[in-house]
């Protein structure tokens, strides 16, 4: 069963990864980091991210709304993508069996990458994470 | 290691009192104020405090474990010091939920015991923690990381007090408007909770309630409860008076980790 380290080495085996982090979107704690990150501090780059994931995870046009639609532990946003010339961040929510809010981000090249793989593979890093 | 590790002493915060003992690569546990950091090979492998739900509180209270299923891993693997081991092995938990899990659980602790910089107590050579080795943090890690908590929190609305005292909600305040996790916390606020009995309450890390709380007074929905009326002294043939034991959250969990050794 992959822990944090594991899961973070098999998302940087993806084609053109140059970063992988876990990050707490409340805190801004970066749980675990691999490979580089973008602007060289992974602590600065996790405080980043995480305030775009809060936001979104907050916002009330693009998370799924308090109706009931989706129970209490699962994340109200899937995934984000971030697409700048060079590179592309992929943002992805984890839901777990306990109280958290924590978020894959992996940081990837935009010539050598695959967007649609990488979407898919690091949904299915999430479920292994905590679901083992 | 026994009885070399006295630097510590010399320091007047914990925080530096752990770069001291880092440096020697002790291992025990180091007693703070609000709380007990255990390092191993001068490595934070795991931190406790009154003020934060623990792992067993943050994984039954989800119902992510059943409460039978973490009192057999205590029982089971808590005097070899291998509750985590146990858990995962048992496949109650997943190796990697067991560790997002604890790190949560050793940050949120570590802000109670080092953010306000008071004095250690004591430390305790050579003592292991029975949860047992799940992740370990360098200290400066974990220093840097209390004092970047305490300004992310300043920088939302700079009021320390709403940490620990008793909270209430101004009269219209509607949870429904407000991002799931802020309402729910908002719902609990009732002018006699704390913020830490809010987080216990939810099963949620304390640090991140604090957050919830101050974005809530930012926003002007939760502001410090009046102290209660004095009570009147009582007269005689009055009934006895009801203790409020503040350390009652404190005792519990003492009384816990007895019955896990």
């Amino acid at each position: 069963m992959p822990g944090i380290d594991e899961s973070l080495l098999e998302a940087m085996r993806l084609p053109g990864a140059r970063g992988a982090s876990l990050v707490d979107w409340i805190s801004g704690l970066a749980l675990g980091a691999v490979g580089e990150a973008p602007g060289g501090d992974p602590e600065a780059t996790a405080a980043e991210t995480a305030e775009l994931a809060r936001h979104v995870a907050e916002s009330g046009s693009l998370a799924v709304g308090g109706d009931g639609a989706v129970p209490e532990k699962e994340p109200p946003v899937e995934d984000l993508i971030v697409t700048t010339p060079d590179a592309y961040h992929l943002l992805r929510y984890v839901s777990t069996p306990f109280d958290s809010t924590v978020f894959l981000h992996l940081w990837l090249d935009r010539n050598d990458g695959n967007l649609a793989l990488a979407r898919i593979r690091l949904a299915e890093l999430a479920d292994r994470l905590v679901l083992g | 290691m026994t009885g070399v590790t006295t630097a510590w002493t010399a320091h007047e915060t914990t925080s530096d009192a752990l770069g001291a003992l880092a440096r020697e690569g002790a291992t025990g546990a180091l007693s703070g104020e609000r709380g007990i950091v255990y390092l191993a090979s001068g490595r934070v492998v795991h931190v406790e405090s009154a003020f934060t739900p623990g792992l067993g509180a943050l994984l039954t209270q989800s119902g992510a474990l059943a409460p039978d299923g973490w009192w057999e891993a205590v029982d089971g693997g808590g005097t070899r010091h291998r509750v985590g081991d146990r858990l995962v092995d048992s496949g109650r938990l997943a190796a990697g939920a067991l560790e997002v899990c604890h790190l949560g659980a050793l940050f949120d602790a570590a802000y109670f015991v080092l953010a306000r910089d008071s004095r250690a107590h004591r430390f305790r050579s050579g003592a292991v923690h029975w949860l047992g080795a799940v992740r370990s943090v360098p200290v400066d890690s974990v220093v840097r990381e209390s004092r970047r908590r305490r300004d992310l929190l300043e920088r939302i609305w700079p009021d320390p007090a709403l940490d620990t005292v008793p909270l209430t909600r101004v009269p219209d305040a509607d949870p429904a408007d407000l991002p799931a996790r802020r309402g729910r916390t908002l719902t609990q606020v009732d002018g006699v909770r704390t913020a830490a009995d809010i987080a216990a309450a939810l099963g949620c890390h304390t640090y991140h309630t604090l957050v919830e709380l101050r974005r809530l007074a930012a926003a002007g929905l939760v502001t410090a409860a009046p102290p209660p009326p004095a009570p009147a002294p009582p007269g005689p043939g009055a009934p006895p008076v009801a203790w409020d034991d503040p350390d009652a959250a404190l005792l519990r969990r003492l009384r816990d980790a007895l019955e896990a050794l």
